[in-house]
Order: C-alpha cells, then structure tokens, then sequence
C-alpha cells in the first residue's frame, strides 16, 4: 500500500492534519471539521478501490487516526462518520438496488416498523451500470462513484460553510423585544444568532466574562459594535443577575445522544442558575456538533484541560509548588438543565437529539 | 385449540429458565398455529386473537405475555407474502415465530455490550430478579470491580435467588430491604432495573417497588437505568397504577373483619400476634400469604424518573420507544 504514491500523498495529508490536531495548532469544533472533511476529500479522489468496502474502510482508518489524534475535538469523528453516511447512500442510489426487503422477519418489523409499499419508480436516466470488482477493470467502479461522492462531499462543505447563517435564520423568533438575554465565552454561533436577531430587535446582552480564557470580552466588544447594548459582568454576579434575565443562550462544543452537552466551562454554572430561575437555556450549534456517543460524561477524562497558567502565572512561583491547579475547557451540562438546542436543522428539545444522531449517522460507525 | 390447552403449553414453554414471557406466548402461539386447521388468514386471525385472550385471561400477570401476543399478530397481519397456498403461508409464518424466539435469546448478551459501557468501577442497586441484569453484571464483573446491592423485592423474595446467583459468581453482593432502599442510596452509583414491559410513554412495568427506587433514586439524583429487550416494547398507555390490566378490585382492599364491621375505628394495623382479639372473641393473624394476595405483583414507573432504556435496538430516551411502537402498531 505504502509502494503507491498516491496512498503516500494521502498518507501525507493525514499524517499533516493529525500533527497539527495534536499540538492544539487547530482548534475548534467548526474549524476541525472543515479540515477534516478537506483531508477525507483528497483522500476520496486519490485512493484506488473497486468495492465499497474497500472505499470504507480507507476512511475508516483515516478517520480512526484523525480522532485518536485529539479525542476531545468530537468534530472530526462526527465529519468522518457523515461522510460514510453518505457514501453509502450514494453508493445504495448508485447501484440501483433499492434495499429490498426481500426477508421480513419480527426482527425487522421491530427495528423498521411496517412494511412499506414499495414505490418503485422506474429510473429514466440511462446510468452506467455500477460494477464492483471488476476482475477486468478495476477502477470502473470507481470511476462511476468518484463525481458524485465528491458532490456529496461538497454538499458536506457547504453546509458548514453557511451553518452560522442557517442557525441564525430564525434568531428573531426566539429574541423578543426588551428581553435581557445572558451569554458567555466567545461563541461564533452564538455571536451570529445574536447579531442577526438585532437587525430586527432591541434587546440587551448581558456577557459573562468567562475566566480565565477571557472569550466572553471579547464577545461583548464584538456584540457592543454590532449596536446591541451590551454589559460586561465577572463570571460570579451570574446567579444575582439571573433573576433579571430572560433568557440564557450558550454555545456547545459538542452534543451528546442523550441531549446533553460539553461547552465553555461557567455554562454548567448558568445553566444551574437559570434552572432555579425557571429561565429557559437556549442553545445554539451547528449539526457538525452532534457527537453519537452515550456515557462521556462517566469519564472525569472526558474533560480537557487546557493551560493552567491562565489560572496560576508561575510569577506566583511560591504558590506553584504547593497547589495544583487546573483549567478544564469545558463542563458537562445535563440534558435536564436546557430547554431546545437551536442546528441548521431546526429547534430539538434535548430528548429527540438520539433521533437526529439517527438520521445523522450509520449506526455501525458510532465506533470508529 | 381449547382454552385451557394454550395456557398449558405456554406454562410449559415457560419452564425453560431463558425464554420471558413475552417469547413463551410466541411460542405457545406458533404451537397453537400448527394445530390449527384455519382455511383463511381471517379465521386464523380469529384464531389466534382468541388464543392470545386466553391465554391473558388465565395469567395473573399478563402484561408481558400480551406483548408478545400482539407483537406476534400485528407481524402476522402484516407479513407480506406470495405463498402459492395457505398452508405454505402458515408454515413460513410458524418458521418466522420460532426463528424470532431463537434469535430473541441472544439479545440479552447485545444489552449487557450496551450497558457495559456505562459502568465503570461501580456500586450498583437492582430489584428483584431479572435475567437480563444478572447477564449484564456477570458480564461487568470479568471486565470492572462491582458490588451490587440486590432488594429482596417481597412478597416473592426474587432479589435472593438474584443474590445468590451474583454471590456464586464472586460479586460482591448484599441484600437489602425493599425499606431499606432510601437509607442503601447514597452508597449507590446508579440503578439497573429489569422489565416486565416498557409502555409507550417510555415508562416502565416490573416487579412492585421499582417505581419507590425510581422515586427514591431520582431524589438522590443518580440515574435509573432500564433494561428492556425489544420485544417487551407494549402499546399501552397506562396513567396510573390502576390502569395496569393487573390490577383487580382485590389489590389494596380492605378484608372484612368482625371488629371492622362493629367498629371501624378500632381495627388494630399492629396485629403481628397471634393474641390480638377482635371484639367478638375471635383471634385476628395476618400470614404472609394474606399480604402478598392483597399486594400487586407489579407497578408502573413513570418516564420521568428514568434516565435511560437499554434495548437491543440501541440505547434510548424513554421517549424513544415510543418511536418503535408507533413503528410497528400504526402507520
């Protein structure tokens, strides 16, 4: 394998994105993403196969290198497993063989529910026929899929490209006039929301700072230059504040299946807070961040730390010695503490998350 | 086939330690099915919607044998097909009953991968007896140190035999009292629970007291879990206890004492001893057995006290099953 230049070349590009996710040169769930699905379609277009399977398994084994890479960046593997996803659906369209339910068992019936009349709708397009394993000509099967795996592909890319403006599409239906709205950290998503609904509200912000990595400063400034009128307050005034807000938005880093969420450390903190208040969490993300995965939050792993000299400079270099300090990134939220989650896919409450993962993602490749 | 027929070879099916009720009942059916000798899809229909009646009629408990039953029937009206004659038919439909009860065996095995992820070196509470817990903690026990408090589940002590088992297997185990839940809570990591059924509203029908540990659990705020292979799913809706089909105006009613009837005031609740007297000189003594047929066998546990259904069909929100009831009972 390793002989033939172009796997060298894909082995390059991978090999190029994991260094880069390892030292933390590239961070950010939306950011992974699109490098991610940059690498898979160079790999794509550049790999030899004459089945399916083959195909998969190439991306497969990308895909497993990519996440190992940097674990916490749930991104990556939620782009690999889209792409597989639509691979096999293209491939399913492609061979003509609509996946006939030629054995209905009780088993079925449970999982798929009842049979459905078959609507076979006669094909007018003249296609070449897909052949796989071609003993003659090893790459026709390739040939036919290439286009439109990579127009697939390119449906992906799009999609991340305009996920803030289709997340924001609606922001004026859930921001009402007057309303007083808390946010923290420095979330684009949220960022957009929030300037969008502007355009047709006057409201008010209400930016936690959110030490120690200071995102939300920098979402007030941006926000504050936008023409919203926006309060900067320290992380601790957010349970005094709470009774005056009337809605917390925040932003997620991934979603969990079972409609919880990791974000911006200080959101469990909000989310808490606004519990007691009976104020609604709204949170908005992209579909990129729906992560097929159950039990994370059983792992006090399942955290990344980041730099703990944001917390503790080692000017203080008496006091170094003597405590440990940490900076987890993100903090675990409980599906219990928020209301709707806001994707370019439309609003979900949090117990119908594990159905979009359904529709998302193959449930074979929940594990990469 | 005769009423009581059916219901004696669903017993009989029933003997054997790994088929649940609901796969015995599919059974009993698919026997019913090759004795029958229906001409039409409707008379065997008729057929086997009177069986599965039966049968429900003469079980105390039938709620998990009615899933099966109509799991089975919706299957068979629905099962679409291009057998040349009737008895053709029949005989794919027998085959497709008997090879779903034999692959129904290995779902356990697929729930205890499932939930295996969600332990980790863990204290955990379970009710009662059920085989498909007793599989997943066997299975953590090779791969994460548990210890496992087991309720006696009364009036039938279930929990013992599950101790037993465990202790034979090297878990650390102890039993504790179905009143000793709230005081055993807040050693426990999380709550692994059987099922007699899962209903539509996600909730959850098993041994009587598992609604007080969801209770209890969701107020000490660790998560209950559910285990429920698929063909427990039920269509029912019930709103409360009562609406159970296994309650009867028996449970929970009050027995007819002399003192009762002379002075309703006066009906001691203490009467443990033999030496209490009713007014009219006759000695009053409550036996386990008098408790347990007052009692009911199972209870209902409401969807917001469970955090999650372990299924063979994948992990779910309680939600989520009523997506496949749906599926398969309406369209």
């Amino acid at each position: 394998m390793a002989s033939d230049p172009q796997s060298a070349a894909n082995q390059r590009i991978v090999e190029d994105l994991v260094s880069r996710l390892r030292r933390r040169q590239l961070v950010g769930s939306r950011a992974t993403a699109l490098e991610t699905l940059l690498v898979l379609r160079q790999v794509v277009s550049k790999t030899r196969f004459s089945n399916l399977d083959q195909l998969v398994n190439v991306i497969q084994s990308v895909g497993r290198r990519l996440v190992e890479a940097q674990p916490k960046e749930h991104s990556v593997g939620n782009t690999v497993r889209k792409v597989l996803h639509h691979i096999r659906e293209e491939y399913h369209t492609a061979s003509e063989q609509p996946i006939v339910e030629s054995s209905f068992s009780i088993a079925k019936f449970v999982l798929q529910g009842q049979p459905r009349k078959q609507a076979t709708i006669p094909r007018s397009e003249t296609r070449v026929p897909l052949k796989e394993n071609d003993s003659n000509d090893p790459d026709s099967f390739a040939r036919v899929l290439k286009p439109v795996l990579m127009e697939a592909i390119q449906d992906v890319f799009d999609e991340l490209e305009t996920v803030y403006d289709n997340i924001s599409k609606n922001a004026k239906d859930h921001i009402h006039s007057d309303e007083i709205i808390l946010t923290l950290g420095m979330s684009r998503t949220v960022q957009s929301f929030l300037k969008s609904a502007a355009h047709y509200r006057n409201y008010t912000v209400i930016v936690a700072e959110t030490a120690p990595s200071y995102g939300g400063r920098e979402m007030a400034a941006s926000l504050s230059s936008a023409g919203i009128s926006t309060f900067l307050v320290p992380d601790s005034s957010i349970y005094a504040l709470m009774s005056r807000v009337n809605k917390v938005i925040l932003g997620a880093h991934a979603i969990l299946a079972n409609g919880g969420m990791f974000a911006t450390s200080g959101s469990l903190l909000a989310a808490t807070a606004a519990r007691s208040y009976s104020t609604p969490v709204v949170v908005c993300a992209g579909q990129f961040k729906l992560t097929p995965l159950w039990n994370l939050y059983h792992e006090y792993g399942a955290l990344d730390f980041g730099d703990p000299n944001a917390v503790l400079g080692f000017e203080e270099g008496d006091l170094v010695n003597k405590v440990d300090v940490v900076n987890p990134y993100y903090d675990y939220v409980r599906p219990e503490l928020l209301d709707v989650f806001i994707t370019n896919y439309g609003d979900h409450p949090p117990s119908s998350i594990y159905r979009l993962l359904k529709e998302t993602y193959d449930d074979e490749d929940n594990e990469l | 086939m005769a009423d009581f027929q059916i219901y004696q070879s669903y017993q009989r099916l029933l003997k054997n330690e790994d088929l649940s009720t609901p796969l015995a009942a599919i059974l009993a059916l698919t026997e019913m099915m090759k004795q029958s000798n229906a001409g039409t899809m409707f008379e065997l229909l008729n057929e086997l919607k009177g069986n599965a009646e039966a049968l429900s009629r003469h079980s105390s408990n039938p709620i998990g044998l009615n899933a099966g039953c109509e799991l089975f029937i919706e299957f068979i009206t629905l099962f679409p097909h291009d057998a040349a004659s009737f008895s053709e038919l029949k005989t794919e439909l027998i085959r497709q009953g008997q090879q779903y009860a034999g692959q129904a065996l290995a779902y356990r095995a697929k729930i205890a991968e499932l939930a295996f992820d969600f332990i980790k070196d863990d204290s955990i509470l379970t009710h009662s007896y059920s085989r498909v817990v007793l599989q997943t903690l066997l299975m953590a026990h090779k791969r994460k140190r548990i210890s496992v408090f087991v309720t006696e589940a009364r009036p039938r002590g279930m929990g013992i035999k599950t101790a037993e088992m465990l202790m034979a297997a090297g878990i650390p185990c102890t039993v504790v009292l179905d009143s000793a839940v709230a005081y055993a809570i807040d050693k426990v990591d999380f709550v692994l629970m059987g099922s007699e059924a899962v209903v539509e509203s996600g909730g959850l029908v098993n041994a009587v007291g598992s609604n007080q540990i969801a209770i209890i659990a969701k107020a000490a705020n660790k998560p209950f879990y559910a285990l429920a292979e698929s063909y427990k799913f039920h269509r029912m809706f019930p709103l409360s206890q009562y609406d159970l089909p296994s309650h009867n105006p028996g449970v929970l009613s009050f027995p007819q004492t002399p003192s009762a009837r002379a002075h309703p005031a006066s009906s001691g609740l203490s009467s443990e001893s033999s030496s209490i007297l009713s007014d009219n000189g006759s000695p009053i003594k409550i036996t386990q057995e008098d408790i347990a047929r007052n009692n009911p066998d199972v209870d209902y546990t409401r969807p917001d006290l469970i955090s999650l259904v372990f299924s063979d069909v994948g992990s779910l929100t309680p939600e989520g099953v009523s997506q496949y009831l749906v599926g398969m009972f309406a369209g």
